[in-house]
This record gives structure tokens, C-alpha cells and sequence, in this order.
């Protein structure tokens, strides 16, 4: 870190003024004390009296038409309280409805139980609210549903062959949802002069976010209020009570939604599921609360999974190493509807990664295929090209005999070149990516390892070291971009600052808390703008009925946004709190400061008043200058001006047995750089806790489906493979810290880095290993098998390539 | 509520002592004891994560050993002394334990800290000082899917160091 703190207290001199500041200061943080007593607040924490319990029928097929449902056994049962049918639904809600949609993408008519056809095996049939999960499920076992299984498709190549099922035939042709296009310049030009090209085909595996806590949902509704209270696990509280008001039919003003602590989300929860819906339902019909809580199973098949792609990625150069043009033609599963986040949308963005390109083009093919939904996740897109150009730029340094590290301290856009615009739109910001890839080569002592060969150690393992470079998208450039690409919802964040009685501030928003520090790191903000303490402000978050109309928390967006807005709202109530103090006090604005609990003349600290007393005048409206209104609160908007691009480099070292493919990971260096640091130990946290997600998809986390039956084969926590405290390599961080000209304090996001480059870093780092055996990875995760493969110089099925379609190729770029 | 009678919910009369207080409940034999604290006590520190014994989210200790409390009956408690995470602090002071775990960062989401606070709690009461390799190891039946772990083996590791009473702690080991 190249932050300076004092040692003895943790502060950090401000080199203008003269009070300590807390931005980039490391204070403990405000979530921890109720999450470490067991008083926390998630969703399925909340009980409200008289609740009743809901348990959901899912489809067992892939594909299936639902051609009965009789649940008059199920609601015979003594306990059961209401059952609600495909035809219920259809009456009585709208479709789901989309928060990003993929441009270009029909609606599909996604609702909370199946009607008619059922796409993917878990989809929600039938739900029952009874007195207790146990008799809910018992019922589950009496409903008579008929099903007349459909043929179904799971490959997501397969899916876009012209034989395949097709999932949406009242809506589509085929089972592409949608295909987009941008890029600039002729790259097909430069393939055609180029001294070298290098080409493959990048297999990314089906993963889950799988956070700790599931979802669930706790429905409340009082008819006579018209008033419907929502709990639920979301990142997103704001957008949950607009997607729920238009399905419902209600208005907004009716609906009330709350996400207190969240149990993880990385991008999962998203918006609105089936079973936010259904609880509603019930809970409407019932004039009772319903509660939902998903368990595992539930989880795996009826929550959101990830990645799952296949890229035909190329790369031209010339005889020195330049490259001359990048193209990835690529195919991503979307699985069998458009969840409300749907396909990740920056594979595209950043396809070129932090390398020169000027001449490139992407092409996404959104593929539904009989498969769990997919949803957002953590690097949205990010890991998934990372693994592919940097496996060929390792490629393309072996075929022209060029030190990888120098290759692509060749390529890399310059500190010079900044801000520069990629050939899909993306303007990258402020950096030096260089510095974060000769840091990286140092930490890993890549000179020592060059020098030293290829000997095999005594136990026969061969050592590789690998290198991933990257940018990461952080942040959304305007709600003007994000009109133009559909989606629904804000660039901004918004807060609300109010003073209280007792001396302190309390922040209100409504973004909900869920691992990434916020009510910590909002509190710093404001402590830091206003002057008053760290302990002073107290965040409220995630609840629609206290807090501004906001976005949310995801695309490492929070901080970018919510920073300006936090330092709009502090710097309005400090200059209102100035002015009374200054009249209390009998001195000019100008020269009152606020200083910890008291507001005082800067020349003359004697002549101080407690902020107790300022704000109970403002809230009471008794003792206040003439003309100055009473109360004392602000809320801000506020939309950065584009997005923050963070960037570094990984380089990991591995030791192979070219035996058996057994691998271990020995060390792993990131070099990172996320802007101007708010509070270095969360911020160390993100990232050591996005690798830890990120070694997970890499080495080890793959949803496998069978390919006869559609069924998800593992399923369940015993059979899908997290990392546990014994699995991760150890990891070395590094960082750099260049402020980004386009966010408030130069923050850049750094929610989602983790997981960009473990795949590609260990790739390289086995593929240089056994660089002698030819080896050459294509697809995550790696494996043991999957090396022992390759070494047996076993061959990949022969597929079609994904060719371009040239008529939509480039377009000019669209800015994602 | 009428209806056909479900046999399935046989009641079984239970005594047990949780966090030091004696619990006479009447609870459905097939009851798990995650949500027989969560459901009938209201100690919804401890949290549900997979019911399959994998993820140790649900971890409380019973009889002085860390038990996955999804995969034990309510009824077994029959008899028996648990101990949940309400129990750490020190009135509103949290527990040496638990003040590790704050100050080195060691949770985010905080969903899984019950999980590894009571899996610590229990290693504690089977004494010796374990290395970090060794800690690793003992807290890999609870997962975490925020912190990368390094923070959490800090804060165990450290809170051995600094509290070795702690293994013989009769409050520390009680039940």
C-alpha cells in the first residue's frame, strides 16, 4: 500500500487542512458486532406472528409439458392453507420482468409457475403455503401433476444447430435469444497481413455464486392499508419493490421492500424471483405473512448459476510481437429464461483486455438452452475473456519466442495513451498497467525462474510460473448508457443524511449489506466530509420505506456512485450546521469548523458548541438564525461521469507431476490497483475474497449436466466443490494506487477483481510447466484430469467454429 | 384447520439446557436442531445453510464438541447441554473470540461466523495450540464464501495466542 498512516492510531494525515482523515483509514467496522453476537437480521431471521410456510413443486425434467395438475389431495391435508396453480399465476400477475436485458432479446413469458412447457429441470409448477415447511412439503407429495417430457437440449452448441429443441417457439425460431456485434476498424485487413495469428476455442464452465445464504422471502399484506412488506435477500431493494409492484398490478407506493443483512449475493440477487412472487400471492390471498426460505436443493436448480460459455477468441500480430487485431466470436448460455440480470454483458466490454487493440470485433451469441437460468455473477463476464486472451498471449509468445512478460508490456495501453477507447466502446480511464505487470514479474522472481529452466525437481513435478494481465469494467458510464443498452435502471446512488438529537448522523440507503463493508465505508465518507466522528453516523441500509430511491449494489458500482452522492449530502448539512453554530456562537460561517461532537471558531477552539445542541435547534426549529429554515437533512444524487477501470496483473507458480497432471498452486501474486483506497483492510478483504471465488471456477466448481436425462448431476454442497480453508493457495497481494479521473476521490471498484485472472494465471503457469509436452489448456476448470488429457495428447472433439456473421460485423461499437 | 390428519408430526417431549438454561419443549420428531433453536427459541444466530452436514453454517456444540446441528435430531438433545453463538459475549462485550475476529477482518457477509466462532470454540476445548496449517484444517467443514479464509485463521490463530486460558476456560468449554 502506498497509503501513509500513522502507526500509533491508524490515522492518516490530510495534507490540507489539518484534521485527521478517514478515508483511507481502517477503522473497525460497524456490521460486525450483531453478525458476531448472532444478531444479525436475514431474511429467514424474520418471524412475524400468525406466519405461514410455503414449499414450491418443480419440474423434475429438462423440457416438459405440464399437461395435468390436481391438488385437491395435496389441499385435503389438515395444515394446508392455500395452493396456487400455473392458471393462478397467469391470472393474477404479469411476466417476470427484466432488469438488463440483453439488447435485441423478444420477452419471453417468464412466469412464476410454468404455463404450459417447463424449460428447465427445478422450474417452480405448483407452490403450497401450510403451517409448517414440514406439512408444505408433505403436501408437495400429494399434488398429481402430469408431465409429457419434451426433447430437450443442454450442450449450448448444440442448442444453435438447426435440429435442436427449441425452447420458445411461440416467441423464436431458434433458441438464440439474441446476437450482438461491435468493433471497429478492418481486422479482417490485419488477419489477412499479419506475420502470425493464433486462434482457439475457450471452453468456460456453468458455476454458481453459491452465497452462504440462500434466498427467501417473508410476504406481509394488509388489505385495508393496501400495503405489501416484503423481506427478502436482495442486493437490490429498490428495484425488487418495481419489479414486484408491475407484476403484481400494484402500485409502487403500495409496496414496501426490505433487505437488511444479506448472506452474500456476488451478483445472484438480483431481482426478482419466482418465489418473490408466489409469496406475495399467498400472502395477499391468505391476509396472513408467508415466508419462503430456499433450501440447497432449491438453490442449485431454482437460483441463478454463471459463465458458461464457449469463445472462438483470435489474435494477429506481427513478427515483433504487436498485435494487429482481436477477435472473439462467442456463444453464452443463458439457460432456459432471461433471468433478470440474464447473460453477462462484458465479455465483450473488455474483450481485449489491457492490450492495444485497434482493429477487433465481438460477436455474443445469447443461447437458451434446458438449463437453470443464468444470472450475474461476481466478474460478470471478465474471467471469462481473461482465460481466453491470456492463454493466447502465452500462445503467441511461445510461437515467436518472445518473453511473455516483455510481449505484453508491448501491447499494454500507456499511461500516455489514456484515456483511450477500445474497439468495442469502452474508454478506459487512468492507469499504469505496465508498473502492475514488472511488479508482478518481480514479486515471482520470473527473471530467477527463465534462468533456471526446465529441470524437474527431485520429486519429478516440473515448476511453471504464469502470467494474467487484466482490466475490469467497475461502475456504469451514465444512465444515458444505460438507456441505450435497455436497462432499467440508474447510473446513481442516492443517500440521505439526517441529524438526530443525541449529537449523531444517521444515513439512510438503500443499499442493502451484504459482506461489502458499505455501512463501514458510507460512514468514513461522511465522517471524513463533515468532521464529525467515525462512531457519530450510523447507516441505515436497504430498506425502501426509509431510504432514497436508488440502484443497488452490484457491478462494484456502490462506492463510485455513492461517494459523490455521501459527499454532496455531508457538505450540505455541514454548511447548514456551520451557519447555526456560527450564529450560536457569534461568529461567521466561514470560520466555524466542525470538529468530532462539537462545532467551534477555528482561530479560538474555546468557543465551541456541542452538534447536540446545533442540530436539536435545527430539528426543533428553536434557536436559529433568522431565515434559515428548520431541520437539518439532505439527500443527494449523484451519477459519476463514466465508469472506473481497474487493472493489474497475477502471476501464479505452480509445480506439475507430468505423470499424473497433479498440480499444486505454490504461490500466488496479484498486483491490483482500485483507485484511491477508502478503507485498505475491506479493501484487501474484496480481493482476497473474489480469488477465493475465483480459484473456486478455476480449479474446481463446475455444474455438470447429463447430457441424456438434463439433469443437473451435482447439485448439492456434498457433490459441487467450493474452496474450504484447506484448499487456497497461498496469495501475496500488491497494489498500486492511481486515482481515477472520473470518479469522486478517484475510487475505482473492487468488489469483483478476484475473480478475473486465477483461471488464466494457472493456466499459464502449468501450460509453461509442460511447455516441453506441449500442453495447452482450453477450458476451465483445470484439473488434474484435465492435464493428465492433455499430456496424453488426447484430442478435443472436432466442433464447427463459431464463425462471424459478417453483415453485422463490427458495427461501429455500441458501448456496452 | 381441518383436513386429513398428517401422522407425520409426532411430537417427542425433550429436556435439554441450552446456553446454560434448562428447555423443556415438546417438538416434532423429525425436527432438526438448527431450526428447533431458530424455529422454537428464536436463537437465529445459528444459521441453515445446507441441512446436508456441508457447509457448517449450522455449527453449535454439544457436550463440549462442535456438532453440524442440522444433522441431529431435536428430540437427541434429550438430556444433552448446546451451546450457540448468543452465548459468547460478555454481557454486551464481545469474547476474546469474537473481538479477534472483528479487529482482523475475519468475516464480511458474516452469515458463516457462528459457524467457525463455535467450531473454534469447541477446538479450544480439546486444548493444545494449533498452527495455522492446522487450523485450516479444523475449520474446513465451514465454508465461507466472502473472506478467502486467510483473515478467519489469523483471528483464530490469535485469539489461541493471546487467550490460552481460553482451552481451559470452564465458561469458554462449558456444556
Amino acid at each position: 500500500m502506498t497509503i501513509l498512516e500513522d502507526p500509533a492510531t491508524g490515522a492518516r494525515a490530510d495534507e490540507a487542512g489539518g484534521r485527521p482523515r478517514v478515508i483511507g483509514t481502517s477503522p473497525l467496522r460497524k456490521e460486525d458486532d450483531r453478525l458476531l453476537r448472532g444478531d444479525g437480521r436475514f431474511t429467514d431471521d424474520v418471524e412475524p406472528a400468525r406466519v405461514l410456510y410455503m414449499a414450491v413443486a418443480r419440474c423434475p425434467y429438462p423440457h416438459a409439458r405440464i399437461t395435468h395438475v390436481d391438488a385437491s389431495a395435496a389441499a385435503a391435508l389438515a395444515g394446508v392453507e392455500h395452493i396456487l396453480t400455473p392458471a393462478d399465476v397467469r391470472r393474477d400477475t404479469e411476466a417476470l420482468t427484466v432488469l438488463r436485458p440483453v439488447p435485441g432479446a423478444p420477452t419471453l413469458p417468464y412466469y412464476a409457475l410454468a404455463q404450459d412447457v417447463a424449460t428447465h429441470e427445478g422450474q417452480p409448477v405448483v407452490s403450497v403455503v401450510a403451517s409448517s415447511r414440514h406439512v408444505a412439503e408433505d403436501a408437495l407429495e400429494l399434488l398429481d401433476i402430469t408431465y409429457e417430457p419434451l426433447p430437450h437440449v443442454v450442450d449450448v452448441l448444440a442448442a444453435l444447430e438447426p435440429d435442436a429443441p427449441v425452447l420458445h417457439p411461440s416467441v423464436l425460431d431458434s433458441n438464440l435469444l439474441a446476437a450482438n456485434s461491435d468493433g471497429s476498424g478492418d481486422p479482417e485487413a490485419r488477419f489477412a497481413e499479419a506475420d502470425v495469428v493464433v486462434e482457439g476455442r475457450f471452453r468456460i464452465n456453468r458455476v454458481t455464486a453459491l452465497p452462504m445464504e440462500t434466498r427467501g422471502v417473508v410476504a406481509e399484506w394488509r388489505p385495508g392499508a393496501r400495503e405489501l412488506t416484503v423481506h427478502c435477500s436482495s442486493q437490490v431493494p429498490h428495484l425488487i419493490r418495481k419489479q414486484l409492484a408491475e407484476t403484481l398490478r400494484l402500485d409502487e407506493s403500495e409496496v414496501r421492500a426490505v433487505a437488511s443483512d444479506v448472506g452474500g449475493g456476488f451478483g445472484q440477487k438480483l431481482g426478482v424471483f419466482p418465489e418473490d412472487v408466489l409469496a406475495c400471492l399467498h400472502a395477499i390471498a391468505l391476509r396472513r405473512p408467508v415466508k419462503w426460505s430456499e433450501d440447497r436443493a432449491e438453490h442449485f436448480r431454482g437460483s441463478t448459476h454463471a459463465r458458461e460459455s464457449v469463445h472462438d477468441y483470435r489474435i494477429a500480430a506481427d513478427s515483433t510481437g504487436r498485435i494487429l487485431a482481436m477477435t472473439n466470436v462467442y456463444a453464452t448460455d443463458i439457460g432456459g429464461w432471461n433471468s433478470p440480470f440474464g447473460s453477462a454483458q462484458l465479455s465483450s466490454v473488455v474483450f481485449n483486455g489491457p492490450y492495444k487493440v485497434d482493429d477487433g470485433y465481438t460477436e455474443r451469441r445469447v443461447t437458451l438452452t434446458n438449463k437453470t437460468p443464468v444470472g450475474a455473477y461476481r466478474g460478470y463476464g471478465q474471467p471469462e475473456v481473461n482465460f481466453a486472451y491470456e492463454r493466447l498471449m502465452d500462445r503467441l509468445a511461445r510461437r515467436l519466442d518472445l518473453d511473455p512478460v516483455e510481449l505484453r508490456a508491448r501491447n499494454m495501453v500507456t499511461a500516455a495513451d489514456l484515456p483511450w477507447r477500445n474497439p468495442t466502446g469502452a474508454v478506459y480511464d487512468s492507469g499504469d498497467y505496465e508498473r502492475c505487470l514488472r511488479m508482478a514479474a518481480e514479486a515471482v522472481d520470473w527473471a530467477g525462474h527463465r534462468a533456471r529452466g526446465r529441470t524437474p525437481r527431485p520429486d519429478g513435478r516440473l515448476v511453471g510460473i504464469g502470467f494474467a494481465s487484466f482490466v475490469e469494467r467497475t461502475g456504469y458510464a451514465s444512465a444515458r448508457f444505460l438507456a441505450r443498452r435497455g436497462s432499467v435502471f440508474g447510473a446513481h446512488e442516492s443517500v440521505t443524511l439526517r441529524a438526530n438529537r443525541s449529537g449523531g448522523i444517521d444515513a439512510y440507503t438503500g443499499v442493502s449489506t451484504m459482506g461489502q463493508s458499505s455501512e463501514t465505508a458510507f460512514a468514513q465518507v461522511v465522517a471524513d466530509v463533515f468532521g464529525t466522528g467515525y462512531e457519530a453516523v450510523r447507516v441505515h441500509a436497504g430498506d425502501t420505506a426509509s431510504s432514497p430511491l436508488n440502484t443497488g449494489a452490484f457491478a462494484s458500482r456502490t462506492m463510485i456512485a455513492a461517494a459523490g452522492a455521501l459527499r454532496a449530502a455531508a457538505e450540505e448539512l455541514a454548511a447548514k450546521t456551520r451557519r447555526i453554530a456560527a450564529w450560536q456562537l457569534d461568529a461567521a460561517a466561514d470560520d466555524v469548523e466542525i470538529a468530532g461532537s462539537v462545532a467551534r471558531v477555528r482561530a479560538d477552539s474555546t468557543r465551541a458548541v456541542p452538534l447536540a445542541r446545533v442540530y436539536t435547534a435545527a430539528i426543533t426549529g428553536q434557536g436559529l438564525p433568522p431565515e434559515e429554515e428548520p431541520g437539518l437533512e439532505a439527500t443527494a444524487h449523484f451519477e459519476p461521469s463514466d465508469a472506473a477501470y481497474s487493472f493489474g496483473t497475477a502471476a501464479a507458480q505452480v509445480a506439475v507431476d507430468p505423470e499424473t497432471g497433479e498440480f499444486e498452486v505454490e504461490r500466488f501474486v496479484l498486483v491490483h490497483d482500485g483507485g484511491t483506497v477508502v478503507n485498505p483492510t475491506i479493501v484487501e478483504g474484496q480481493v482476497r475474497g473474489g480469488l477465493a471465488q475465483g480459484f473456486g471456477a478455476a480449479l474446481s466448481e463446475e455444474l455438470r449436466y447429463d447430457a441424456d436425462t438434463g439433469q443437473l448431476v451435482n447439485g448439492s454442497m456434498v457433490d459441487y466443490f467450493v474452496p474450504t480453508a484447506a484448499d487456497l493457495p497461498p496469495v501475496e497481494l500488491l497494489h498500486t494506487e492511481v486515482p481515477s479521473p472520473v470518479t469522486p476521490f478517484g475510487v475505482r471498484g473492487v468488489g469483483e477483481v478476484g475473480t478475473i485472472p486465477p483461471g488464466a494465471a494457472v493456466a499459464n503457469a502449468v501450460c509453461d510447466a509442460l511447455a516441453d509436452h506441449g500442453v495447452e489448456l482450453t477450458a476451465l476448470p483445470i484439473t488434474p484430469e484435465a492435464i493428465w488429457s492433455a499430456l496424453a495428447g488426447r484430442p478435443a472433439a472436432g466442433e464447427p467454429a463459431l464463425t462471424p456473421t459478417p453483415a453485422d460485423l463490427p458495427d461501429g461499437g455500441t458501448e456496452y | 384447520m381441518t383436513g386429513v390428519e398428517n401422522t407425520s408430526e409426532l411430537l417427542v417431549e425433550t429436556v435439554t439446557t441450552v446456553n446454560g438454561r434448562e428447555v423443556r419443549a415438546s417438538v416434532p420428531a423429525r425436527l432438526h436442531v438448527a431450526d428447533f433453536l431458530r424455529q422454537h427459541l428464536g436463537l437465529t444466530g445459528t444459521h441453515v445453510g445446507c441441512e446436508q452436514g456441508a457447509c457448517g453454517m449450522c455449527t453449535v456444540i454439544v457436550d463440549g464438541e462442535a456438532v453440524k446441528s442440522c444433522l441431529m435430531l431435536a428430540c437427541q438433545l434429550d438430556g444433552r447441554s448446546v451451546r450457540t453463538v448468543e452465548d459468547l459475549a460478555e454481557g454486551d462485550e464481545l469474547n476474546g473470540l469474537q473481538q479477534a475476529f472483528k479487529e482482523e477482518h475475519a468475516l464480511q457477509c458474516g452469515f458463516c461466523s457462528p459457524g467457525f466462532l463455535m467450531t473454534a470454540t469447541a477446538l479450544a476445548h480439546q486444548g493444545g495450540r494449533p498452527d495455522r496449517a492446522e487450523i485450516r484444517e479444523e475449520i474446513a467443514g465451514v465454508l465461507c464464501r466472502c473472506t478467502g479464509y486467510d483473515t478467519v485463521v489469523t483471528a483464530i490463530e490469535r485469539w489461541f495466542a493471546e487467550h490460552p486460558q481460553a482451552v481451559t476456560d470452564p465458561i469458554a468449554t462449558q456444556g
